[in-house]
């Protein structure tokens, strides 16, 4: 479990086993998450708020589990141990405090603090300059921390405004869902225009479980949401006159809409109409 | 709880000032721009197309002429009746105005302002 979780921090997260808090940590529960290896972009304010649903649960914020952070701001104190490196990160939204562990491969393959400091000094964290890390969200006792990844020097101010845009971004794809499917909803006609255009994907977007499906499952479900209707639904044959294709397939690809359950029969088992709840 | 420093641009400085209403739990805010002028305990900082800001240094600020800065600092008045101005906590030199493009910036104050609450605690 350790093992492919810190795969992602390189040789730098080796050491986060050793951590006398890790107890408490979220890590724990990380093993049975291997699926989210998501990098979210986030301010210091969302990782204050974070929530987490139950001690040693993964940290949610906008609802949705939060696997590793990426966060720009100003470093307002360094402070080095013989293990790692605590830096405090402000960004303006709040203040939290990084440990980045000091990679002792590379610490042992340069002898000299000399050799050290000319390897590192591309790298260098300065006091108030600017700095992008990303991590995982941990905590000590009741104070919360960031598990680093990387600490990486910010030149670029472009850089800066676009991750906080960026966090901007996901936050509202998270607590409104994707772009466009505010107006779905709204426009179901203009979606059902774009059947085959890339819109489509977000026009089905209500329904997530659409997205995967066969392209004609996504036709027959666009068909039944825009076709006027009555509460029965369409029969199977209207479908296939209408779509052009033999009965066969939309039988198949109706199939799978009902597997799904974002279709259900209504006078008989040919004739379908959207389940919406 | 830590110091919370809203990004703005000129236009909202009067928001910020101590006197504004309502109980604002913080009038220190960040704001970039160009140095334009630089006298004595005082300079001036042009901010892209939304005018220029005045701030009052503290005894170790390094500004230089032509730079691109952040500067962190308090809404005050200014003296004489000069309307306001910053009295600055700290400032970071982001170097070449040409490398940032100062419409994202405006950009970014609209989006941390409009989408306040994973930004700042309401006022």
């Amino acid at each position: 479990m350790d093992g492919g979780y810190n795969s992602y921090g390189g040789g730098g997260g080796g050491g986060g086993g050793f951590m006398p808090g890790e107890m408490n940590s979220p890590s724990g529960g990380k093993g049975g998450d291997r699926d989210n290896k998501t990098l979210r972009p986030v301010t210091v304010k969302q990782i204050v708020d974070a929530s987490q649903p139950f001690p040693e649960a993964n940290y949610q914020v906008d609802g949705a589990d939060v696997a590793s952070v990426l966060f720009i701001g100003q470093v307002r104190n360094i402070s080095s141990q013989s293990t790692n490196v605590t830096y405090k990160i402000d960004d303006g939204t709040g203040e939290i405090e990084v440990k980045k562990w000091v990679d002792s491969a590379l610490a042992d393959s340069m002898d000299t603090d000399e050799g050290k400091v000319a390897g590192e000094s591309k790298n260098e964290i300065e006091l108030n300059g600017y700095a992008r890390v990303s991590g995982a969200i941990k905590s000590f006792g009741n104070k919360r921390y960031v598990g680093a990844h990387n600490v990486l020097p910010v030149k670029d101010i472009n850089e800066l405004h676009c991750h906080i845009l960026e966090a901007t971004v996901v936050h509202l794809f998270f607590t409104r869902g994707p772009p466009g499917s505010a107006n779905a909803g709204a426009s179901a006609g203009a979606a059902g225009d774009a059947v085959m255009g890339g819109a489509e994907d977000y026009g089905a977007g209500q329904n997530r479980a659409v997205l995967s499906m066969s392209p004609l499952a996504k036709k027959i479900y666009q068909l039944l949401k825009t076709e006027p209707q009555d509460d029965t639904g369409l029969h199977m044959q209207q479908i296939a006159s209408k779509l052009n294709t033999p009965a066969t397939d939309v039988a198949r690809a109706g199939e799978e809409l009902l597997g799904a359950g974002v279709i259900f029969s209504t006078m008989d088992e040919q004739t379908w109409a959207i389940l919406e709840y | 709880m830590s110091l919370q420093t809203p990004r703005i641009l000129p236009a909202h400085l009067n928001t910020f000032h101590p006197s504004s209403s309502g109980p604002r739990s913080t009038h220190t805010i960040r704001i970039l721009g160009t140095v334009t002028n630089l006298r004595g305990d005082q300079a001036t900082i042009t901010c892209g197309n939304n005018g220029d800001v005045t701030l009052l240094l503290k005894p170790d600020s390094h500004l230089q002429m032509g730079k691109l800065v952040e500067v962190v600092g308090k809404v005050t008045d200014l003296d004489g009746g000069q309307g306001l101005g910053i009295r600055v906590l700290g400032t970071t030199d982001w170097g070449n105005p040409a490398d940032c493009d100062y419409k994202i910036y405006e950009q970014v104050v609209e989006a941390t302002h409009r989408f306040k609450s994973i930004f700042y605690d309401a006022e």
